[in-house]
Protein backbone atom coordinates (compact mmCIF):
# COMPACT_ATOMS: atom_id res chain seq x y z
CA UNK A 1 0.00 0.00 0.00
CA UNK A 2 2.67 2.75 0.87
CA UNK A 3 5.02 1.21 -1.57
CA UNK A 4 1.83 2.04 -4.24
CA UNK A 5 1.47 5.25 -3.01
CA UNK A 6 5.60 6.34 -3.00
CA UNK A 7 5.39 4.51 -6.86
CA UNK A 8 2.25 7.14 -7.82
CA UNK A 9 3.59 10.01 -6.43
CA UNK A 10 7.54 9.74 -7.75
CA UNK A 11 5.11 9.13 -11.20
CA UNK A 12 3.24 12.61 -10.45
CA UNK A 13 6.80 14.69 -9.49
CA UNK A 14 8.05 12.92 -12.81
CA UNK A 15 4.56 14.49 -14.71
CA UNK A 16 5.15 17.77 -13.43
CA UNK A 17 9.13 17.50 -13.88
CA UNK A 18 8.54 16.81 -17.71
CA UNK A 19 6.30 19.30 -17.53
CA UNK A 20 8.46 22.50 -16.27
CA UNK A 21 11.80 21.04 -18.11
CA UNK A 22 9.19 21.41 -21.54
CA UNK A 23 8.32 25.01 -20.98
CA UNK A 24 11.54 25.73 -19.78
CA UNK A 25 13.01 24.54 -23.30
CA UNK A 26 10.65 26.58 -25.06
CA UNK A 27 10.73 29.22 -23.40
CA UNK A 28 13.45 30.85 -25.09
CA UNK A 29 12.29 30.92 -28.99
CA UNK A 30 8.94 31.55 -27.50
CA UNK A 31 10.15 34.73 -25.89
CA UNK A 32 11.99 35.64 -29.19
CA UNK A 33 8.81 34.94 -31.24
CA UNK A 34 6.84 37.63 -28.58
CA UNK A 35 9.41 40.38 -28.61
CA UNK A 36 10.58 40.24 -32.13
CA UNK A 37 7.32 39.21 -33.90
CA UNK A 38 4.47 40.09 -32.11
CA UNK A 39 5.42 42.84 -30.08
CA UNK A 40 6.42 45.24 -33.20
CA UNK A 41 3.17 44.08 -34.91
CA UNK A 42 1.19 44.96 -31.91
CA UNK A 43 3.22 48.73 -31.15
CA UNK A 44 2.60 49.59 -34.64
CA UNK A 45 -1.21 49.10 -34.78
CA UNK A 46 -1.42 50.38 -31.20
CA UNK A 47 0.31 53.38 -32.41
CA UNK A 48 -1.08 54.48 -35.64
CA UNK A 49 -4.96 54.75 -33.99
CA UNK A 50 -3.31 56.94 -31.03
CA UNK A 51 -3.57 60.75 -32.47
CA UNK A 52 -1.90 63.25 -29.93
CA UNK A 53 -4.34 66.26 -30.00
CA UNK A 54 -3.99 69.73 -27.94
CA UNK A 55 -6.02 67.80 -25.39
CA UNK A 56 -3.77 64.79 -24.95
CA UNK A 57 -3.81 61.65 -26.68
CA UNK A 58 -7.14 59.96 -28.29
CA UNK A 59 -8.41 57.18 -30.00
CA UNK A 60 -8.67 58.24 -34.32
CA UNK A 61 -8.32 56.60 -37.49
CA UNK A 62 -7.02 59.62 -38.74
CA UNK A 63 -3.65 58.09 -40.15
CA UNK A 64 -5.73 55.77 -42.09
CA UNK A 65 -8.32 58.08 -43.59
CA UNK A 66 -4.95 60.27 -44.50
CA UNK A 67 -3.87 57.05 -46.12
CA UNK A 68 -7.18 56.63 -48.52
CA UNK A 69 -7.42 59.85 -49.16
CA UNK A 70 -3.79 59.62 -50.69
CA UNK A 71 -4.58 58.85 -54.48
CA UNK A 72 -1.28 57.67 -54.25
CA UNK A 73 -0.69 55.41 -51.31
CA UNK A 74 -4.34 54.17 -52.97
CA UNK A 75 -2.92 53.20 -56.06
CA UNK A 76 0.17 51.33 -54.66
CA UNK A 77 -2.18 49.43 -52.78
CA UNK A 78 -4.53 48.39 -55.57
CA UNK A 79 -1.10 47.51 -57.70
CA UNK A 80 0.02 45.61 -55.01
CA UNK A 81 -3.30 43.04 -54.74
CA UNK A 82 -3.05 43.31 -58.63
CA UNK A 83 0.21 42.26 -59.22
CA UNK A 84 0.14 39.98 -56.08
CA UNK A 85 -2.65 38.07 -57.37
CA UNK A 86 -2.19 37.42 -61.03
CA UNK A 87 1.67 36.34 -59.64
CA UNK A 88 0.07 34.16 -57.35
CA UNK A 89 -2.28 32.37 -59.86
CA UNK A 90 -0.17 32.14 -62.74
CA UNK A 91 2.48 30.28 -60.23
CA UNK A 92 -0.42 28.18 -58.84
CA UNK A 93 -1.50 27.01 -62.42
CA UNK A 94 2.15 26.33 -63.96
CA UNK A 95 2.90 24.50 -61.28
CA UNK A 96 -0.20 22.48 -60.67
CA UNK A 97 0.60 21.56 -64.56
CA UNK A 98 3.93 20.48 -64.10
CA UNK A 99 3.08 18.80 -60.71
CA UNK A 100 0.50 16.80 -63.10
CA UNK A 101 2.73 16.22 -65.54
CA UNK A 102 5.68 14.59 -62.98
CA UNK A 103 2.74 12.25 -61.30
CA UNK A 104 2.10 10.91 -64.94
CA UNK A 105 4.66 11.41 -67.03
CA UNK A 106 7.17 8.40 -67.84
CA UNK A 107 11.29 8.56 -68.95
CA UNK A 108 14.33 10.52 -68.28
CA UNK A 109 12.22 13.62 -68.95
CA UNK A 110 10.50 13.55 -65.89
CA UNK A 111 13.75 13.56 -63.52
CA UNK A 112 15.17 16.56 -65.35
CA UNK A 113 11.65 18.61 -65.27
CA UNK A 114 11.23 17.54 -61.49
CA UNK A 115 15.04 18.88 -61.05
CA UNK A 116 14.94 21.92 -62.92
CA UNK A 117 11.19 22.77 -61.36
CA UNK A 118 12.68 22.73 -58.08
CA UNK A 119 16.26 24.81 -59.34
CA UNK A 120 15.32 28.34 -57.81
CA UNK A 121 14.82 26.80 -54.41
CA UNK A 122 18.67 27.09 -54.39
CA UNK A 123 18.94 30.74 -56.09
CA UNK A 124 18.38 33.69 -53.37
CA UNK A 125 15.94 36.53 -54.23
CA UNK A 126 18.59 38.62 -55.36
CA UNK A 127 20.25 37.01 -57.57
CA UNK A 128 17.69 36.24 -59.06
CA UNK A 129 16.91 39.34 -59.55
CA UNK A 130 19.48 40.30 -60.99
CA UNK A 131 19.94 37.68 -63.41
CA UNK A 132 16.68 38.19 -64.73
CA UNK A 133 17.32 41.76 -65.56
CA UNK A 134 20.59 40.47 -67.37
CA UNK A 135 18.80 38.09 -69.49
CA UNK A 136 15.54 40.07 -70.37
CA UNK A 137 16.39 43.50 -70.11
CA UNK A 138 16.79 45.86 -72.97
CA UNK A 139 19.81 44.33 -75.02
CA UNK A 140 20.08 40.84 -72.63
CA UNK A 141 20.34 37.45 -74.19
CA UNK A 142 17.25 36.65 -74.60
CA UNK A 143 16.67 39.55 -76.64
CA UNK A 144 19.86 38.60 -78.89
CA UNK A 145 18.13 34.50 -79.24
CA UNK A 146 15.09 36.27 -80.71
CA UNK A 147 16.90 37.64 -82.76
CA UNK A 148 19.03 35.52 -84.25
CA UNK A 149 15.88 33.42 -85.18
CA UNK A 150 14.52 36.46 -86.22
CA UNK A 151 11.89 37.55 -83.96
CA UNK A 152 12.45 41.41 -83.77
CA UNK A 153 11.00 44.42 -81.73
CA UNK A 154 11.41 42.77 -78.28
CA UNK A 155 10.33 44.95 -75.76
CA UNK A 156 11.96 44.05 -72.24
CA UNK A 157 9.79 43.93 -69.54
CA UNK A 158 12.48 45.19 -67.19
CA UNK A 159 10.86 48.57 -65.56
CA UNK A 160 7.61 47.87 -66.42
CA UNK A 161 4.88 45.75 -64.24
CA UNK A 162 5.92 43.16 -65.96
CA UNK A 163 9.18 42.54 -64.49
CA UNK A 164 8.25 42.06 -61.30
CA UNK A 165 5.64 39.37 -62.40
CA UNK A 166 8.23 37.26 -63.90
CA UNK A 167 10.57 37.31 -61.10
CA UNK A 168 8.07 35.89 -58.89
CA UNK A 169 6.92 33.16 -61.05
CA UNK A 170 10.32 32.43 -60.90
CA UNK A 171 11.36 32.53 -57.15
CA UNK A 172 7.99 31.11 -56.27
CA UNK A 173 7.49 28.41 -58.34
CA UNK A 174 9.70 25.44 -56.19
CA UNK A 175 7.08 25.56 -53.23
CA UNK A 176 4.22 24.54 -54.62
CA UNK A 177 5.72 22.42 -57.31
CA UNK A 178 7.04 20.37 -53.97
CA UNK A 179 3.82 20.75 -52.14
CA UNK A 180 1.49 19.38 -55.13
CA UNK A 181 3.58 16.76 -56.24
CA UNK A 182 3.98 15.07 -52.79
CA UNK A 183 0.17 15.69 -52.83
CA UNK A 184 -0.47 13.82 -56.18
CA UNK A 185 2.30 11.31 -54.95
CA UNK A 186 -0.97 9.49 -52.81
CA UNK A 187 -3.64 9.12 -55.10
CA UNK A 188 -2.90 5.58 -56.37
CA UNK A 189 -2.68 4.06 -59.86
CA UNK A 190 -5.36 2.25 -58.88
CA UNK A 191 -7.89 5.05 -58.38
CA UNK A 192 -7.45 6.66 -61.67
CA UNK A 193 -7.62 3.16 -63.23
CA UNK A 194 -10.71 2.32 -62.13
CA UNK A 195 -12.55 5.70 -62.97
CA UNK A 196 -11.02 5.25 -66.58
CA UNK A 197 -12.37 1.83 -66.83
CA UNK A 198 -15.86 3.77 -65.58
CA UNK A 199 -15.47 6.24 -68.80
CA UNK A 200 -14.09 9.07 -66.80
CA UNK A 201 -12.36 11.43 -68.70
CA UNK A 202 -9.54 13.22 -68.09
CA UNK A 203 -10.77 16.60 -67.16
CA UNK A 204 -13.04 14.60 -64.73
CA UNK A 205 -10.09 12.30 -63.51
CA UNK A 206 -8.78 15.63 -62.51
CA UNK A 207 -11.41 17.62 -60.77
CA UNK A 208 -12.92 14.60 -59.25
CA UNK A 209 -10.05 12.49 -58.44
CA UNK A 210 -6.92 14.24 -58.51
CA UNK A 211 -7.75 17.97 -57.21
CA UNK A 212 -9.89 17.09 -54.09
CA UNK A 213 -6.69 14.98 -52.87
CA UNK A 214 -4.39 18.54 -53.03
CA UNK A 215 -6.92 21.02 -52.28
CA UNK A 216 -5.17 21.56 -48.63
CA UNK A 217 -1.98 21.68 -50.18
CA UNK A 218 -3.00 23.93 -52.49
CA UNK A 219 -4.57 26.35 -50.39
CA UNK A 220 -1.49 26.52 -48.64
CA UNK A 221 0.78 27.25 -50.94
CA UNK A 222 -1.87 29.43 -52.54
CA UNK A 223 -1.25 32.02 -48.89
CA UNK A 224 2.21 31.39 -48.86
CA UNK A 225 3.00 32.25 -52.30
CA UNK A 226 0.66 35.43 -51.91
CA UNK A 227 2.15 36.42 -48.81
CA UNK A 228 5.59 35.62 -49.76
CA UNK A 229 4.64 38.33 -52.59
CA UNK A 230 2.66 40.61 -50.98
CA UNK A 231 5.96 41.02 -48.06
CA UNK A 232 8.82 41.49 -50.78
CA UNK A 233 10.86 43.94 -51.46
CA UNK A 234 13.68 42.55 -53.49
CA UNK A 235 12.29 41.64 -56.24
CA UNK A 236 9.90 44.59 -57.16
CA UNK A 237 12.39 47.16 -56.21
CA UNK A 238 15.25 45.83 -58.76
CA UNK A 239 12.56 44.97 -61.92
CA UNK A 240 9.62 47.21 -61.12
CA UNK A 241 8.51 50.59 -62.34
CA UNK A 242 9.13 53.76 -60.34
CA UNK A 243 5.50 54.14 -60.24
CA UNK A 244 3.23 52.68 -59.31
CA UNK A 245 5.27 50.67 -56.39
CA UNK A 246 4.64 47.88 -54.71
CA UNK A 247 3.94 48.13 -50.52
CA UNK A 248 7.39 46.82 -49.89
CA UNK A 249 8.86 49.66 -51.88
CA UNK A 250 6.96 52.21 -51.02
CA UNK A 251 7.09 51.41 -47.51
CA UNK A 252 11.08 51.24 -47.35
CA UNK A 253 11.00 54.76 -49.41
CA UNK A 254 8.79 56.05 -46.66
CA UNK A 255 10.86 54.86 -43.78
CA UNK A 256 13.96 55.22 -45.16
CA UNK A 257 14.40 58.36 -48.22
CA UNK A 258 11.11 60.02 -46.41
CA UNK A 259 12.42 59.53 -42.83
CA UNK A 260 8.62 59.14 -41.72
CA UNK A 261 8.68 55.91 -39.71
CA UNK A 262 5.32 56.63 -38.56
CA UNK A 263 3.50 57.07 -42.10
CA UNK A 264 5.65 53.15 -42.59
CA UNK A 265 3.75 52.01 -39.68
CA UNK A 266 0.49 52.59 -40.66
CA UNK A 267 1.24 51.40 -44.54
CA UNK A 268 2.89 48.35 -42.42
CA UNK A 269 -1.13 47.50 -40.63
CA UNK A 270 -2.61 48.89 -43.94
CA UNK A 271 -0.57 45.53 -45.27
CA UNK A 272 -1.48 42.96 -42.43
CA UNK A 273 -5.25 43.85 -42.76
CA UNK A 274 -5.35 43.86 -46.71
CA UNK A 275 -3.48 40.04 -46.08
CA UNK A 276 -5.41 39.35 -42.65
CA UNK A 277 -7.92 37.06 -44.91
CA UNK A 278 -5.50 35.41 -46.72
CA UNK A 279 -3.34 34.75 -43.14
CA UNK A 280 -6.59 33.93 -41.61
CA UNK A 281 -6.65 31.26 -44.09
CA UNK A 282 -3.05 29.87 -43.93
CA UNK A 283 -3.19 29.78 -40.05
CA UNK A 284 -6.83 28.07 -40.18
CA UNK A 285 -5.48 25.56 -42.84
CA UNK A 286 -2.69 24.21 -40.85
CA UNK A 287 -4.79 23.89 -37.39
CA UNK A 288 -7.07 21.41 -39.39
CA UNK A 289 -5.67 18.28 -38.56
CA UNK A 290 -3.51 16.61 -41.47
CA UNK A 291 -5.01 13.50 -43.42
CA UNK B 1 11.27 -1.32 -87.40
CA UNK B 2 10.55 2.36 -87.06
CA UNK B 3 10.32 3.89 -83.39
CA UNK B 4 7.31 5.47 -81.92
CA UNK B 5 7.49 8.40 -80.52
CA UNK B 6 5.13 8.86 -77.81
CA UNK B 7 3.71 12.83 -78.28
CA UNK B 8 3.84 12.68 -73.85
CA UNK B 9 7.55 12.54 -74.22
CA UNK B 10 8.15 14.75 -76.94
CA UNK B 11 6.07 17.25 -74.65
CA UNK B 12 8.19 16.50 -71.55
CA UNK B 13 11.11 17.49 -73.38
CA UNK B 14 9.48 20.31 -74.53
CA UNK B 15 8.48 21.32 -70.79
CA UNK B 16 12.12 21.21 -69.68
CA UNK B 17 13.46 23.21 -73.19
CA UNK B 18 11.36 25.87 -71.95
CA UNK B 19 12.21 25.56 -68.14
CA UNK B 20 16.04 25.10 -69.10
CA UNK B 21 15.24 28.64 -70.78
CA UNK B 22 13.06 30.33 -68.47
CA UNK B 23 15.41 28.88 -65.16
CA UNK B 24 18.76 28.45 -66.21
CA UNK B 25 19.16 30.99 -68.79
CA UNK B 26 19.21 34.15 -66.07
CA UNK B 27 22.13 32.64 -64.37
CA UNK B 28 23.83 31.07 -66.96
CA UNK B 29 23.96 35.01 -69.07
CA UNK B 30 25.38 36.06 -65.50
CA UNK B 31 27.93 33.65 -65.07
CA UNK B 32 29.03 34.09 -68.40
CA UNK B 33 28.99 37.99 -67.72
CA UNK B 34 31.48 37.60 -65.47
CA UNK B 35 33.26 36.28 -67.06
CA UNK B 36 33.34 38.90 -70.38
CA UNK B 37 35.64 41.81 -70.63
CA UNK B 38 33.75 42.95 -73.64
CA UNK B 39 30.30 41.95 -74.76
CA UNK B 40 28.76 43.32 -77.72
CA UNK B 41 24.93 43.95 -78.78
CA UNK B 42 24.17 41.50 -80.94
CA UNK B 43 26.71 38.91 -79.93
CA UNK B 44 25.24 35.37 -78.37
CA UNK B 45 28.68 34.98 -76.59
CA UNK B 46 30.82 37.66 -74.95
CA UNK B 47 33.44 39.43 -77.67
CA UNK B 48 36.52 39.22 -75.50
CA UNK B 49 36.76 36.98 -72.54
CA UNK B 50 38.96 37.24 -69.33
CA UNK B 51 39.80 37.45 -65.65
CA UNK B 52 40.42 40.95 -65.40
CA UNK B 53 36.89 42.04 -63.45
CA UNK B 54 37.85 39.07 -60.95
CA UNK B 55 40.92 40.82 -60.48
CA UNK B 56 38.92 44.32 -59.58
CA UNK B 57 36.40 42.38 -57.42
CA UNK B 58 38.96 41.00 -55.36
CA UNK B 59 41.12 43.02 -54.87
CA UNK B 60 38.13 45.87 -53.50
CA UNK B 61 38.30 46.58 -49.68
CA UNK B 62 34.28 47.02 -49.67
CA UNK B 63 33.93 43.47 -51.02
CA UNK B 64 35.87 42.03 -48.23
CA UNK B 65 34.43 43.68 -45.81
CA UNK B 66 31.18 43.19 -46.72
CA UNK B 67 31.80 39.33 -46.72
CA UNK B 68 33.48 39.37 -43.57
CA UNK B 69 30.09 41.30 -41.66
CA UNK B 70 28.03 39.03 -43.86
CA UNK B 71 29.47 35.94 -42.74
CA UNK B 72 29.42 37.18 -38.95
CA UNK B 73 25.78 38.20 -38.69
CA UNK B 74 25.23 35.04 -40.59
CA UNK B 75 27.17 33.04 -38.18
CA UNK B 76 26.09 34.74 -35.01
CA UNK B 77 22.53 34.79 -35.68
CA UNK B 78 22.47 30.93 -36.73
CA UNK B 79 24.12 29.71 -33.87
CA UNK B 80 22.45 31.50 -31.16
CA UNK B 81 18.92 30.02 -33.01
CA UNK B 82 20.44 26.89 -32.82
CA UNK B 83 21.66 26.96 -29.15
CA UNK B 84 17.88 28.44 -28.31
CA UNK B 85 15.74 26.39 -30.70
CA UNK B 86 17.58 23.09 -31.00
CA UNK B 87 16.72 22.10 -27.24
CA UNK B 88 13.15 23.74 -27.69
CA UNK B 89 12.88 21.23 -30.52
CA UNK B 90 13.50 18.09 -28.97
CA UNK B 91 11.00 19.28 -26.02
CA UNK B 92 8.45 19.74 -28.71
CA UNK B 93 9.06 16.51 -29.92
CA UNK B 94 9.60 14.14 -27.07
CA UNK B 95 8.16 16.18 -23.39
CA UNK B 96 4.53 16.19 -22.60
CA UNK B 97 3.13 19.30 -21.33
CA UNK B 98 0.06 21.10 -21.39
CA UNK B 99 -0.50 23.44 -24.81
CA UNK B 100 2.44 21.79 -27.13
CA UNK B 101 0.98 21.64 -30.15
CA UNK B 102 -0.82 25.12 -30.01
CA UNK B 103 2.68 26.52 -28.78
CA UNK B 104 4.80 24.78 -31.92
CA UNK B 105 1.63 26.03 -34.51
CA UNK B 106 2.79 29.95 -32.99
CA UNK B 107 5.62 29.38 -34.99
CA UNK B 108 4.19 28.68 -37.89
CA UNK B 109 1.90 32.00 -37.31
CA UNK B 110 5.11 34.16 -37.77
CA UNK B 111 4.92 33.03 -41.56
CA UNK B 112 1.30 34.79 -41.87
CA UNK B 113 2.57 38.32 -41.74
CA UNK B 114 3.72 39.70 -45.42
CA UNK B 115 7.12 39.78 -44.50
CA UNK B 116 8.56 43.11 -45.38
CA UNK B 117 5.15 45.13 -43.33
CA UNK B 118 7.18 42.94 -40.40
CA UNK B 119 10.00 44.21 -40.76
CA UNK B 120 9.29 48.40 -40.94
CA UNK B 121 7.27 47.81 -37.42
CA UNK B 122 10.14 45.75 -36.30
CA UNK B 123 12.29 48.36 -37.25
CA UNK B 124 9.92 51.24 -35.82
CA UNK B 125 10.72 49.25 -32.46
CA UNK B 126 14.38 49.31 -32.55
CA UNK B 127 14.68 52.82 -33.55
CA UNK B 128 13.61 53.70 -30.37
CA UNK B 129 16.33 51.03 -28.65
CA UNK B 130 18.76 52.73 -30.96
CA UNK B 131 19.50 48.89 -32.47
CA UNK B 132 19.54 50.05 -36.37
CA UNK B 133 22.64 50.26 -37.77
CA UNK B 134 24.16 47.84 -35.57
CA UNK B 135 25.43 44.40 -35.41
CA UNK B 136 23.30 43.05 -32.65
CA UNK B 137 20.29 44.94 -34.43
CA UNK B 138 20.59 43.15 -37.23
CA UNK B 139 21.27 39.69 -35.74
CA UNK B 140 18.32 39.98 -34.05
CA UNK B 141 16.28 40.36 -36.88
CA UNK B 142 17.78 37.71 -38.80
CA UNK B 143 17.18 35.28 -35.72
CA UNK B 144 12.98 35.69 -36.43
CA UNK B 145 13.70 34.46 -40.18
CA UNK B 146 15.64 31.84 -38.68
CA UNK B 147 12.78 30.87 -36.31
CA UNK B 148 10.87 28.64 -38.43
CA UNK B 149 13.48 25.94 -39.90
CA UNK B 150 15.25 25.81 -36.62
CA UNK B 151 11.98 24.85 -34.54
CA UNK B 152 9.97 22.36 -36.99
CA UNK B 153 12.87 20.83 -39.25
CA UNK B 154 14.61 19.67 -35.97
CA UNK B 155 11.27 18.67 -33.88
CA UNK B 156 10.22 16.78 -37.17
CA UNK B 157 13.78 14.76 -37.32
CA UNK B 158 13.47 14.10 -33.53
CA UNK B 159 10.04 12.68 -33.26
CA UNK B 160 11.23 10.45 -36.67
CA UNK B 161 13.58 8.55 -34.23
CA UNK B 162 11.92 5.62 -32.86
CA UNK B 163 11.08 6.00 -29.24
CA UNK B 164 11.90 2.01 -28.80
CA UNK B 165 15.35 2.80 -29.43
CA UNK B 166 15.87 5.25 -26.55
CA UNK B 167 14.00 3.09 -24.18
CA UNK B 168 15.86 0.09 -24.96
CA UNK B 169 18.84 2.26 -23.67
CA UNK B 170 17.59 3.28 -20.56
CA UNK B 171 16.71 -0.28 -19.75
CA UNK B 172 20.43 -1.04 -19.76
CA UNK B 173 21.09 1.09 -17.66
CA UNK B 174 22.46 4.34 -19.27
CA UNK B 175 21.22 7.93 -17.88
CA UNK B 176 18.87 10.48 -19.50
CA UNK B 177 21.83 12.54 -20.88
CA UNK B 178 23.96 9.87 -22.05
CA UNK B 179 20.62 8.28 -24.38
CA UNK B 180 20.74 11.64 -25.40
CA UNK B 181 24.00 12.13 -26.57
CA UNK B 182 24.74 8.50 -27.64
CA UNK B 183 21.31 7.52 -29.11
CA UNK B 184 18.94 10.03 -30.38
CA UNK B 185 21.81 13.02 -31.02
CA UNK B 186 23.27 10.93 -33.66
CA UNK B 187 20.21 10.09 -35.47
CA UNK B 188 18.90 13.54 -35.52
CA UNK B 189 22.43 15.16 -36.64
CA UNK B 190 21.67 15.17 -40.33
CA UNK B 191 18.35 17.19 -40.21
CA UNK B 192 20.33 19.69 -36.93
CA UNK B 193 22.50 20.08 -40.06
CA UNK B 194 20.54 20.42 -42.34
CA UNK B 195 18.44 23.11 -40.59
CA UNK B 196 21.53 24.95 -39.13
CA UNK B 197 23.28 25.25 -43.13
CA UNK B 198 19.45 26.55 -44.91
CA UNK B 199 18.77 29.25 -42.49
CA UNK B 200 23.05 30.29 -42.37
CA UNK B 201 22.29 30.68 -46.12
CA UNK B 202 19.16 32.32 -45.65
CA UNK B 203 20.54 34.89 -43.08
CA UNK B 204 23.36 35.26 -45.62
CA UNK B 205 21.33 36.11 -48.44
CA UNK B 206 18.88 38.30 -46.79
CA UNK B 207 18.13 41.56 -47.82
CA UNK B 208 15.10 43.49 -47.01
CA UNK B 209 15.64 42.68 -43.16
CA UNK B 210 19.30 43.73 -43.55
CA UNK B 211 18.62 46.86 -45.25
CA UNK B 212 15.99 48.03 -42.96
CA UNK B 213 17.65 47.49 -39.69
CA UNK B 214 21.25 47.52 -40.93
CA UNK B 215 21.10 50.66 -42.92
CA UNK B 216 23.57 53.07 -42.94
CA UNK B 217 26.88 51.69 -41.31
CA UNK B 218 26.18 47.62 -41.54
CA UNK B 219 26.48 46.74 -44.91
CA UNK B 220 26.27 43.01 -45.80
CA UNK B 221 26.92 41.12 -49.19
CA UNK B 222 23.56 41.41 -50.11
CA UNK B 223 23.19 44.90 -49.81
CA UNK B 224 26.36 45.86 -51.51
CA UNK B 225 25.52 43.58 -54.58
CA UNK B 226 21.95 45.38 -54.22
CA UNK B 227 23.90 48.92 -55.39
CA UNK B 228 26.50 47.34 -57.56
CA UNK B 229 23.44 46.11 -59.57
CA UNK B 230 22.28 50.07 -60.76
CA UNK B 231 25.22 50.35 -61.79
CA UNK B 232 26.67 50.90 -65.56
CA UNK B 233 29.38 48.10 -65.53
CA UNK B 234 27.83 44.89 -65.75
CA UNK B 235 31.27 43.04 -64.68
CA UNK B 236 31.53 44.00 -61.53
CA UNK B 237 28.06 42.83 -60.23
CA UNK B 238 28.13 39.66 -62.09
CA UNK B 239 31.30 38.90 -60.16
CA UNK B 240 30.11 39.02 -57.12
CA UNK B 241 27.18 37.22 -57.76
CA UNK B 242 28.66 34.54 -58.90
CA UNK B 243 30.88 34.33 -55.87
CA UNK B 244 28.53 34.40 -53.69
CA UNK B 245 26.10 32.06 -55.18
CA UNK B 246 28.60 29.02 -55.87
CA UNK B 247 29.33 28.52 -52.69
CA UNK B 248 25.62 28.84 -51.33
CA UNK B 249 24.49 26.62 -54.11
CA UNK B 250 26.84 24.07 -52.85
CA UNK B 251 25.44 24.35 -49.34
CA UNK B 252 21.72 24.32 -50.60
CA UNK B 253 22.49 21.00 -51.77
CA UNK B 254 23.81 19.48 -49.28
CA UNK B 255 21.19 20.27 -46.73
CA UNK B 256 18.72 18.88 -49.60
CA UNK B 257 20.87 15.72 -49.50
CA UNK B 258 20.59 16.01 -45.67
CA UNK B 259 16.27 15.86 -45.95
CA UNK B 260 13.89 14.51 -47.68
CA UNK B 261 11.22 17.42 -49.81
CA UNK B 262 9.01 15.96 -47.66
CA UNK B 263 10.73 17.67 -44.89
CA UNK B 264 10.60 20.98 -46.39
CA UNK B 265 7.55 21.36 -47.56
CA UNK B 266 6.16 20.06 -43.27
CA UNK B 267 8.51 22.67 -42.21
CA UNK B 268 6.31 24.98 -44.00
CA UNK B 269 2.98 23.44 -42.62
CA UNK B 270 2.09 22.24 -46.22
Amino acid sequence: MTIALGRTRARVRARWAETATGYALVALPLAVLCVLVLMPASVAVVETVIVTGPDGPRLSLDHYTAFFADPFARRNLIYSLIQTAASTATVLAIALAIAVYLRFGTGRAVRVVHALALFPLFVPAIIAAYALIRFLGPNGLFQMLLERVGIGGYASPYLTPLGPFIGFVWEGLPLPVLVLTAGLAQVSDHAIEAARDLGAGGVRIFREILLPQVTRSLLIACSLVFLGIFGSYTIPYMMGPAAPEMMGVFMQRTYDQLQRPQDAQVQAVVSFLVCALVSVAYVRLILKERR
Amino acid sequence: MGRRIDPATIAGWCLAAALVLFLVGPILTVIIYAFAEQWRYPNLLPTRWGFRFWNVMLGRADVAEAISISLAIAFTATTLSALICWPAAYAFARLRFPGRQPLLMAFLAAQAFPKFALFIAIAVVFLRFDLVGTFWGVVLVQLVNTLLFMIWIPTAAFRAIPPALEEAALDLGASRLRVFIEVTLPQAAPALAASYILAFVGTLFEVDASLLIGAPTIRPMPILMLSLSAQVVVQHAAVLCVILWVPAFALLLLSRRLMSARTIASGLGA
